[in-house]
Parts: C-alpha cells; structure tokens; sequence
C-alpha cells in the first residue's frame, strides 16, 4: 500500500520564539516518513493552497479577511496561546489546502493511505475565530470538500485536546460525524459527553472525556464502545484523523499516558473503518515532545500501512475504566431526551 | 431596570485586567452585585501553571480591600479555554452572570486590530451587557 503525503512548504517563518508550535514538529514527522524506508511506495503531491472558495466552507467571510489583514500587517499574538506572524496566513492555507491534494490523489489511484504533514494545526479553529495555537481548521477544510461531493465523512480526533472548532463547524451537519478522545478537564473546556450534536445531527458528535492518566487501553475501549456503534450506524465513505500525538506519556501539554503502541493500534482500528483503501486520510495536529511525536508518527502511519510496529509496547491499567459505561449511559439519556423535547415540539 | 445582581470579570493578572476587575467592584457595591473573576487557563498555561482553582490570588483580595468590596461577594473562578470562550460561558449557569467586564487589552495585544482583542470578540459574541474598561481609566 502507498503512502500518500503532501509537499512540503516553507513553514519555517511560523514562529514565535520558546512556543511549543514550531517549525521543529514537521522536521520530526518528516524524519518519522523517512524512517518508513518507503521508497516507491512513498507519493509525494504539491502542496495545495487553499482557494477562499475551499475555506469559505468552514470559516466565515469577514474572519478570513481580518486573519489575513493581521497577518500582512505584520502579525503578532491573537490570544495568550496563538500567534500569528507575516507569513502565517499563507503557510495556514497551504496546512488548509494540503489536505485537499492528498484527497485528491487518494481518489485517483483508490489506494493507499494519506498523511497531511502540516503546521499550523486546525481542530481549534472556530468558523471565526483563531485559537489553541490553530488559524485555519485543517480537517474541516477537508471533510466540507468531501462532504460536497456528497461523502459521508468520519472525523476521529485523537489529540489530547477536544477538537472544539471542528466539533462546532459540524455541530449540526448530518453527513459529518465527528467522534474526539481527550483528557478532561483540560484546554479548551469543551467536550463533555452530553455534547451531542445539533438537532439536524443528534447523535454526529461522540465526546469520549477521559482522566489524566489514563493509558491507551482506556481509550480503545472508549471509542469502540462509544463510537463504535455510532460509526457502524453511520456507515462512513471516508475517515479523517485529527491525529495530535499530545496524549503520549513523555507530551508536556497534557497527562495521559499513551505510548507509539497505543497510536499504532489506534491507527490500525481506524483504518477499518475506512470503507475500501484510499479513504483514509490523516491531519497532524498537536504533539510537543519531539521523539514522541516522531515515534508516534512512525507507529501510526507504519500500521494504517499493514506494517507491523515493534516499538514501544500498548500501554493499560490507567483509570477511566469505570467511566465508561456511564458516559455511554449519560449520552443515552441525553439524545433521549433531545428526541422527546423534539417530539413534543412536534405534536404541539 | 432590574439591577445587575451577578458580574463576571475575565483576569490574567496584567493592568488592564486589575483596572477592570477594580470597576466591576466598584460597579458590584453600586448594584449589590457579587464579582466573579475568572482566569481562563489557556492551552500553554499546562507547561507554566500560573494560577491555582482554590486559592484567591492575593493581589485580588487586597484589591477588595482598597475598593471596600465585601470579600463574601468575591468569587474566583480558574477555567479551562482560551480568554474570550472562558468570560462568555459566565453568562450561563451555574454563574449567570449578568453583565461581563473586560479590560480594553490584555498582555502583548496589538493596538488598533479587531483580531487578537478579547473585548471586541466578547462584546460581538455576548448574550448580556459587555463592560470595556480603558486601561487609563480611574475612578473619581
Ligand atoms: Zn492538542
């Protein structure tokens, strides 16, 4: 099987010195590629830069052009955790648009696996508003193109943080399913297991909040007892990872304790939710510890591949097991009753 | 007009946010109004934790103190988001609050641009009155 990957672009000018988003996070996933000794098997598409007509599917007009007037005017800190410099707004749509040419070359050869190696990352982008270190929503940008082709798209976020922009771009959108681990509570707030999903999409959004702490085993089971059914439901005719690799033990940004073992059986349960070959695409996001995030890379990419990973073993014996029958009690309860106010609002 | 009865200010320990949080007490004696200061812990703040849920920072306290604003009224409230969702959520149970304070600026901001400025977003996407307090400002 191939592996599909975007160009590199010159991100190197998004950057603020000391910040944990820098330039040194691609050099480490490109490092993870070559490790794959891929050769042949290795395909390599231009970057794409996202056209306005491509982001307008997710963001609003007026922030497109208020992110690009900052930035051209020279930039600077948007919130206590996003920056934006002069560059930032063209490497931010080459991140948006990379997506896009990868997905394209997928559907043409109905092979492979795709990997979009990018910066800045996307999952907390809103529709208007930068923030949590992303300008543009990367993986939104994708799933609203598919989507307009009439796919029905997966989006499985694993990144420590909860994908709040991604999660409200669709929030009421029926043909996005959007399913999120991540450790709560914990940046930005969002992601708690009664967030379900707007009227028209009761039931497209799965929020899996897990303890600091918890280990790979946890979050397994959590999406296959979460979402599992909820994804077999839906039936998708793509998958899109929001892959962060935070959620690893050694990432300062958060405390779960997740090893590359654990991202290469995660990777492997998320390829077979893709339909056929070549309807999988993954989105990097965060990940802050440099060998981690390389080693997790590897893993991830080395088993959507059907290779087998011999590096750090799956992780287990966190906490959270409890947890997860009663989550999934309390997102029954809550699309319950979503359905009833529905109903009687219906027969009123 | 029913009194504003619960005020909901945004910290993050700079000047701007100390001159807001010294009008929302003021302001809050006026109306009879407990304050709640709220500090949003962004997504960097994991690496340096700066402020700690149960403990008041004291510059807060003695700030009540100069402002004469009963401490009983006083609530600080440390959550997780960025600056502008942490101050809009206020307006929801379990705060409720019914006016939101801002500083004009908060750290490293930009003079002059909508984007990078939490008042704006705040007073554009808020469902109570939004109080913009000038970092110039003094009470006579
Ligand atoms: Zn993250």
């Amino acid at each position: 099987m191939v592996l599909v990957v975007n160009e590199t672009f010159d991100d190197s000018s998004h950057e603020d010195a000391g910040h944990p988003e820098r330039p040194d996070r691609l050099v480490a996933a490109r490092t993870a590629i070559d490790d794959l000794h891929l050769d042949e098997d290795l395909v390599v598409v231009p970057a794409h830069s996202a056209t306005r007509e491509e982001l307008v599917r997710v963001h609003i007009g007026n922030y497109l052009d208020e992110l690009s007037a900052y930035c051209y005017s020279g930039g600077g800190d948007i919130d206590q955790d996003t920056y934006a410099t002069l560059n930032s707004f063209t490497i931010a749509k080459y991140a948006a648009g990379s997506g896009l040419a990868v997905i394209d070359e997928l559907q043409r050869r109905n092979d492979g696996v795709g990997f979009v190696a990018a910066r800045p990352p996307g999952h907390h982008a809103l529709a208007d508003r930068a923030m949590g270190f992303c300008l543009l929503n990367n993986v939104a940008v994708a799933a609203a193109a598919l989507r307009s082709q009439g796919e029905r798209v997966l989006i499985v976020d694993w990144d420590v943080h909860h994908g709040n922009g991604t999660q409200q771009i669709f929030w009421d959108v029926p043909e996005v399913l959007y399913v999120s681990t991540h450790q709560w509570p914990l940046f930005p707030g969002t992601g708690s297991v009664n967030e379900v999903g707007g009227r028209h999409a009761t039931d497209r959004t799965v929020n899996i909040p897990l303890p600091p702490g918890a280990t790979g085993d946890i979050v397994r089971r959590g999406i296959d007892e979460m979402a599992g059914p909820v994804i077999d439901a839906f039936d998708p005719t793509w998958v899109l990872v929001s892959a962060g690799f935070d959620a690893h033990r050694e990432d300062p940004m958060a405390d779960l304790r997740l090893t590359s073992g654990d991202f290469a059986l995660m990777a492997r349960g998320v390829s077979d939710y893709a339909p056929q070959p070549g309807r999988l695409v993954m989105f990097l996001e965060g990940g802050y510890d440099l060998d981690a995030l390389r080693s997790s890379i590897h893993a991830s990419l080395s088993a959507a591949l059907g290779q087998t990973y011999d590096g750090e073993s799956p992780s287990n014996g966190g906490p959270g097991t409890e947890q997860i029958e009663r989550m999934r009690q309390a997102r029954r309860s809550t699309i319950e009753l979503l359905h009833t106010s529905d109903d009687e609002e219906s027969t009123r | 007009m029913k009194p504003f009865q619960s005020i909901a200010v945004g910290y993050d320990g700079s000047h701007d946010a100390t001159v807001a949080a010294r009008w929302a007490m003021e302001a809050a004696k006026d109306f009879g109004a407990v304050v709640t200061i709220v500090h949003a812990t962004g997504l960097r703040e994991h690496l340096h934790q700066q402020f700690v849920a149960d403990v008041t920072p004291p510059e807060l306290i003695a700030l009540a103190q100069e402002c004469a604003f009963d401490e009983s009224g006083l609530h600080w409230l440390v959550a997780n988001g960025d600056a502008c969702s942490v101050l809009l959520r206020m307006a929801s149970p379990p705060i409720n609050a019914d006016m939101l304070v801002v500083g004009s600026r908060g750290e490293g901001k930009r003079e002059g641009l909508l984007l990078g400025s939490t008042s704006l977003e705040v007073a554009e996407h808020a469902s109570v009155p939004v109080v913009v307090v000038p970092s110039s400002y003094v009470e006579n």
